[in-house]
């Protein structure tokens, strides 16, 4: 019968228009993200060890550290800067970090209005999320 | 009057336009309403990917490939680091193995269920295009619970996987497997059984077996015109010979056919995971691989069956850690040159979908 597929299709939608809702309301509930999500990079300053493995391991080179020697001749983590706008998200920085200090963190809304706050310094952004009570 | 006279009309489609996938472009030449000329324009996505390749290390290419057929990632970053283990000579441990065959046959889940989708939009059927994304959704929290992302996934490296999937994964996956029977029901329902894409796809564009051998057209537009032609079978990769399932194939070559050839791979798809799930072994995912890539000196050619069409890799190593030639061959790319032959003739709404049913990926059309 001509038309037999078409009210098919509809009892479908009429059905699922009576079952439950799937849809996330964002942003008036945020999503729950797995820990793996790669959404930005976080960095611990104190853990650095300033190896630049993170930096080598960088298919974009995004990543720039400078260090200077400290005591006992240990290398000090001075500055760690991103050019997130770059940057793939691809996490082979994170998996290159010995220590751990570099991460990956679920904080997903990056949009900004300047071109220049592409520009992350890791160091301040970690202060800051400190402050806010958040993981670093 | 002798003034008086009927002209051809040119039309320029894309490179911005709802229906062409990306950022495709074909200006059309028409009789009237019909078509009598396609001239296709492709490059407007080119990112010189294989020349990116030479001044990057093996490993940090990897993300590259996801960026080829952005809709199956696993695909390309399976078919890449494949064609580097074979060069290298590395064996995999079987759990890593088994994880590439679930990643790709997910994956090949969510390209069919995009390719549904789109070309249900372009038959202006919107709603059956929230149904797959719906499902497609799963899949993608599958890739991110696991791999920490959704669309550009980067989940293998090479010598396996950079670490083994979360426990959750796999009782989501389970879940998603036992729910796909109902959801293939829905999608026939809502988009397959409808008379008016019957109307808009049956018998339109076709595209015989003969011309399809000739052009070199792989993937699912092949075997809907009644080729029996898989990698997979053909030259099985990774342990793709240890499973159990049927290559589909259909003999109506025409549009209809190429659409729902996808909903029967879908079905093969699960088919294959079932097995995969059942039979993985616990392991390591990781082979011992040195953390500086250095192949020997040589060169090396490596196909995967993507869910489009044949995806090859072809990679010249001078022994330094950079690749000193990567060459990519697309399937979409060489499914394309269809187009300008098949769709003479038809009209405007036809080429729409003869266009949808290809089921082009601009990122691996224009590399």
């Amino acid at each position: 019968m001509f038309g037999k597929g078409l009210f098919t299709g509809l009892g479908i939608t009429l059905k699922r228009m009576l079952g439950p809702n799937i849809t996330e309301f964002y942003p008036e509930e945020m999503p729950n993200l797995p820990p793996r999500t790669r959404s930005s990079m976080g960095l611990d300053p104190e853990k650095c060890i300033s190896c630049n493995m993170c930096a080598n391991a960088c298919p974009n080179k995004v990543i720039t550290i400078t260090s200077e020697k400290g005591e006992s001749n240990k290398k000090v983590l001075k500055s760690y800067r991103m050019d997130v706008g770059r940057c793939l998200f691809c996490g082979l920085c994170t998996e290159a970090c010995p220590t751990g200090a570099l991460h990956v963190t679920q904080q997903f809304e990056n949009a900004i209005y300047e071109a220049d706050e592409l520009k992350w310094d890791m160091i301040e952004r970690a202060g800051k999320s400190r402050g806010r009570g958040e993981q670093a | 009057m002798g003034l008086e006279r009927t002209e051809e009309l040119s039309l320029n489609m894309g490179p911005q336009h709802p229906s062409m996938h990306g950022v495709f472009r074909m200006v059309v030449t028409f009789d009237g309403e019909v078509i009598t000329k396609i001239e296709p324009k492709v490059g407007y996505l080119h990112r010189g990917l294989e020349k990116l390749a030479e001044s990057r290390t093996y490993t940090q290419f990897i993300p590259y490939t996801d960026r080829l057929d952005y809709l199956s990632a696993p695909h390309n970053n399976m078919a890449y680091v494949q064609t580097v283990e074979k060069l290298m000579g590395v064996q995999l441990p079987e759990r890593a193995e088994y994880l590439r065959v679930i990643f790709a046959e997910l994956a090949r889940i969510a390209s069919h269920l995009v390719f549904i989708a789109s070309t249900a939009l372009d038959m202006a059927g919107w709603t059956a295009w929230t149904y797959c994304f719906r499902d497609r959704e799963r899949i993608l929290d599958l890739f991110e619970m696991s791999a920490g992302s959704r669309l550009t996934v980067n989940a293998m490296r090479i010598g396996g996987f950079n670490r083994d999937v979360p426990p959750e994964f796999w009782p989501a996956l389970k879940s998603f497997l036992d729910d796909l029977p109902e959801m293939m029901e829905e999608y026939f329902g809502i988009f397959y059984g409808n008379e008016i894409v019957m109307a808009r796809l049956k018998s339109v564009g076709i595209l015989p077996k003969e011309l399809a051998e000739n052009l070199s057209i792989t993937g699912p537009v092949l075997r809907a015109s009644g080729v029996q032609y898989d990698v997979r079978k053909a030259e099985p990769y990774g342990i793709y010979d240890r499973f159990d399932f049927e290559v589909p194939v259909r003999y109506g070559c025409d549009s209809y056919d190429r659409t729902l050839l996808r909903l029967d791979e879908i079905r093969e798809s699960g088919k294959i995971l079932r097995q995969a799930m059942r039979d993985i072994p616990e392991g390591p995912v990781t082979a011992k691989v040195s953390k500086i890539i250095k192949p020997p000196a040589g060169e090396v050619y490596h196909r995967v069956e993507n869910p489009k069409g044949e995806l090859g890799f072809y990679i010249v190593s001078d022994g330094s850690p950079k690749p000193a030639r990567v060459r990519i061959r697309s399937g979409t790319f060489i499914n394309i040159q269809m187009l300008p032959i098949v769709a003479l003739g038809w009209k405007i709404q036809d080429l729409i979908a003869i266009f949808a049913t290809l089921d082009a990926v601009l990122g691996e059309v224009d590399k």
